[in-house]
């Protein structure tokens, strides 16, 4: 269970005028499920980044449970997202050569903290996201296949955030449609936080809550309940 | 870990082998020069191992060493028989033994000697016994004729065009056991017998003509070599040529040119006669045997003087293996070189390799790869890969010199003991270390790589 508070957070590029993300303050409860939206370069990427530790700020606070991960070094914040983040991307970034639950477990492996009861989950919600056959190939699957393997991957360690960068964009409709299920059904599970940037209206009308970005500032920020009104 | 570089290298599997095999061919050129050089010195060393001190005509060293202990062949100048006299009364000697060489049967010198040579440097017979009688030959281990084969000794070599002796006929009576030098390859027969072959030793009086006639027909030799071979280089012959004039300072008698099919032949049944007079005809070499390190060493002092020259063949060695050295050290660094290209060719690739694969990089860490694992399998898998070539090289290098010695030994009968020592464990370690070093670069790189930029990218 984590929650997010952020405060006078500004990232700048040297080279450009304007900051590319500027959030005054911002809280995220546990275990809420927040859509991101924005145009390209609304800055999306740069807030997931930051909001992750991939990505160091140029000055403000990013407090998860209290904790400045801006104040950790990069191999604390390394460690600190292996342990609390749980990521899914656009495009998979799943290894080839490596079968389903490989791929499940390799962030796991490469940190040293696979042990029987971690393969064993792995395994399981490789069942769970309906995938039967955890030896096959990840070169060999569907798209639709591979974005459930990174999503059996991204909540392995059981993380307090669950992110996920347009995870259905490069799916068609029916695949997509599957894997903001299954997005939705894990972090309800696992009671994570769970933060979607996504184009995708199907998905975001699932979300609890919807922030939306423009030119690296917060221009809307609604919940459900009002966008049904 | 493992397994995912497994798969990685699986999957890119072809730039993998050539990786391997660039790095083999360039650690097995090293390899192969070192070995071979080591092997070439030891072989030689231990072919002239069992003979302390040539005593030839005054001429080139080295070519008196060639000629008389690796049975090169190339004409000699000769010295007077008398020096052989001298030296078979010299109590300092524990043998003399002459040697004549310029025949040769199927490709194998013939070589002249004596009992006390043959009985003194090999312990026994593989086969048979020593000869006898003056048409009789003992033949070394790697000469394929067996005891009883007949042997018609031909005047030169075959490649020169010589011609057979008419009606010299030879019978093998023994086989000498293996003594890894050229003498493996070598016909022995009785040094008398060479004598009469080319007419010499029975008519004392014309000994010294004689003598110089000996040295003609090869002159004469060389140029028909010419003529019947267009492609034989004419200057070949002008050097065999000129080398007599000089070494031959009676050669101004003037011989006029004459078949030496007048040669003499042989009584084959003739008894050996091994007591060398002062009237013996000329001879291109006499090998002996000191009875101490201090007689040696006076022997070669006064056989040193204008018409003799005498040598102890480890220092003659000892002076080509600089040369051999200074060769070996152009082609180390020829080897070096190519190492050095192949090293950076490695980075270059390797490097880019790396920026090709920056988001699969930044991935791995984005998902919670510690930084140390993602560096860890940079440089794991291509020091893997260099040190499989290594491996890969060091045997190739091994087996080409091992190919390379057999060729040698097959042609002069020299045999090279191909092997590893400590020093190439060393060269080992050293090049293992360079490539551990060198796979740190691209892994450095990737350790650096900020995740969040790679995956922007």
């Amino acid at each position: 269970m984590l929650e997010l508070a952020v405060d006078g957070l500004a990232v700048a590029f040297p080279g450009l005028d304007a900051p590319v993300l500027v959030v005054e303050h911002l809280a995220l409860r546990p275990s809420e499920h927040v859509a991101v939206t924005g145009g390209s370069g609304s800055g999306k990427s740069t807030f997931i980044n930051v909001i992750t530790g991939l990505e160091r700020p140029t000055s403000g606070k990013v407090l998860w449970s209290g904790k400045d991960i801006t104040r950790l070094s990069e191999t604390a914040r390394d460690r600190w997202r292996a342990e609390h983040v749980g990521l899914v991307m656009q495009d998979f970034h799943l290894f080839p050569g490596l079968s389903a639950v490989e791929n499940v477990l390799l962030p796991a492996r490469l940190a040293r903290v696979a042990d029987k009861a971690l393969i064993a989950r792995a395994h399981d919600l490789l069942n769970g996201v309906g995938l039967s056959r955890p030896d096959q190939k990840i070169e060999t699957m569907s798209r639709g296949e591979m974005q459930r393997v990174a999503i059996a991957r991204a909540v392995l360690r059981k993380p307090g955030v669950i992110v996920a960068d347009e995870p259905t964009a490069s799916l068609d409709v029916e695949a997509g449609e599957t894997v903001g299920r299954l997005l939705l059904d894990m972090a309800t599970e696992t009671k994570s936080m769970l933060i979607v940037v996504s184009h995708d209206q199907r998905l975001i009308d699932r979300l609890d809550r919807r922030i939306t970005l423009r030119a690296g500032r917060i221009v809307a920020d609604s919940f459900r309940e009002e966008v049904a009104a | 870990m493992i397994r995912f570089i497994a798969a990685d290298l699986r999957r890119l599997w072809l730039g993998a082998v050539v990786v391997v095999l660039l790095v083999a061919l360039a650690t097995a050129l090293g390899v192969t020069v070192t070995l071979q050089e080591r092997a070439l010195r030891l072989g030689s060393a231990r072919a002239a191992d069992k003979f302390d001190l040539v005593i030839g005509a005054a001429g080139s060293e080295t070519q008196l060493v060639l000629s008389s202990i690796f049975l090169q062949p190339a004409p000699l100048p000769l010295m007077p028989g008398e020096v052989l006299a001298k030296l078979s009364k010299d109590p300092r000697v524990a043998w003399a033994a002459p040697v004549g060489f310029g025949d040769s049967f199927a490709g194998y010198p013939l070589v002249g000697t004596t009992r006390a040579l043959i009985g003194s440097t090999v312990s026994g017979f593989a086969e048979g016994r020593m000869f006898e009688k003056e048409g009789e030959a003992v033949v070394g281990a790697a000469v394929k004729l067996p005891v009883g084969a007949e042997v018609k000794p031909m005047h030169g070599t075959a490649q020169m065009g010589g011609e057979t002796h008419a009606g010299v006929v030879y019978h093998v009576t023994g086989k000498l056991p293996p003594t890894g030098t050229p003498w493996d390859r070598a016909i022995l027969v009785p040094i008398q017998a060479v004598w009469h072959v080319h007419g010499l030793g029975h008519d004392h009086g014309h000994e010294e003509e004689e003598e110089h006639h000996q040295g003609e027909a090869q002159v004469t030799q060389a140029a028909a070599a010419t003529d019947e071979h267009g492609h034989t280089p004419l200057e070949a012959a002008r050097e065999h040529a000129e080398d007599h004039q000089h070494e031959g300072e009676a050669a101004a008698a003037g011989r006029p040119d004459e078949d030496h099919d007048h040669h003499g032949g042989i009584d084959a049944d003739a008894v050996i006669d091994e007591n060398f007079a002062a009237d013996a005809p000329g001879l291109p070499a006499v090998l002996v045997k000191p009875k101490t390190i201090a007689d040696a060493y006076k022997l070669r002092q006064e056989y040193r003087n204008g018409n003799t020259l005498a040598v102890f063949p480890g220092e003659v060695l000892t002076g080509l293996y600089a040369t051999l050295g200074d060769a070996k050290m152009v082609l180390s660094a020829v080897a070096a070189g190519s190492q050095g290209l192949v090293a950076a060719a490695l980075v270059l690739v390797t490097v880019t390799h790396i920026g090709q694969r920056r988001r699969q990089i930044g991935a791995l860490r984005a998902f919670g790869a510690p930084r140390l694992s993602v560096f860890a399998i940079v440089w794991l898998e291509l020091f893997l890969l260099v040190a499989l070539g290594i491996g890969l090289g060091f045997l190739t290098g091994l087996a080409a010199a091992r190919l390379i010695a057999n060729a040698f030994t097959v042609k002069s009968g020299i045999v090279l003991p191909v092997g590893f020592t400590g020093e190439d464990l060393r060269l080992a370690l050293i090049l293992l270390a360079a490539s551990a070093v060198l796979s740190a670069v691209p892994a450095i790189l990737a350790y650096r790589q900020s995740p969040a930029a790679a995956l922007r990218a």
